[in-house]
């Protein structure tokens, strides 16, 4: 069994299937910097570009900026929590 | 490959097609915001704005005709 072949098997899910799964539901987004999104994903491509509706940006002050419809550019994302609501929900 | 492109058609290009043309906000990293008519993008997130406005930390401190902003720099483009 090839290597490819064996990362592929049924038991296994690919980090980019696990954000398809999450397509339509609630995201939360940490960026490299200070900076955190979160929103409904609609959508994403292979560099985890990401179109997202209602979204709340959240700065290092706590500053909170409402969005209605974004495309996040994923050359800044650092990690993807399904279903989180930001900084607010974890702590 | 599959993705979230081919189950709901609102990968990133296909919104960028939607917002052609209307009243959008581009932020940098550098937390730059711009305020403008998206006249086109492509691929690298470049970005061709008429009547932009620049802002920087809320305050509006320019105005530009038209502006190109180089892809590399652009945080998020948000429609209005």
């Amino acid at each position: 069994m090839e290597v490819g072949e064996y990362l592929n098997m049924a038991s296994q899910l690919l980090p980019l299937e696990l954000i398809d799964k999450c397509v339509g539901s609630r995201i939360w987004i940490i960026m490299k910097n200070d900076k955190e999104f979160s929103g409904t994903l609609l959508g994403f491509d292979d560099y985890v570009n990401m179109v997202l509706e209602d979204v709340t940006e959240f700065d290092y002050t706590g500053a909170q900026v409402k969005l209605p419809k974004i495309l996040l550019n994923g050359n800044n994302v650092c990690m993807l929590i399904p279903g989180g609501e930001g900084p607010a929900g974890s702590s | 490959m599959e993705n979230g492109a081919s189950s709901e058609g609102k990968d990133p290009s296909t919104f960028l097609g939607e917002i052609i043309g209307a009243p959008v906000t581009v932020k940098l990293n550098s937390g730059v915001v711009y305020k403008g008519e998206l006249q086109s993008v492509d691929g690298y997130m470049n970005i061709a704005l008429e009547k932009s406005q620049e802002y920087v930390s809320g305050q509006l401190t320019r105005s530009y005709g038209d502006a190109f902003i180089r892809g590399n720099n652009v945080l998020y483009i948000a429609a209005v």
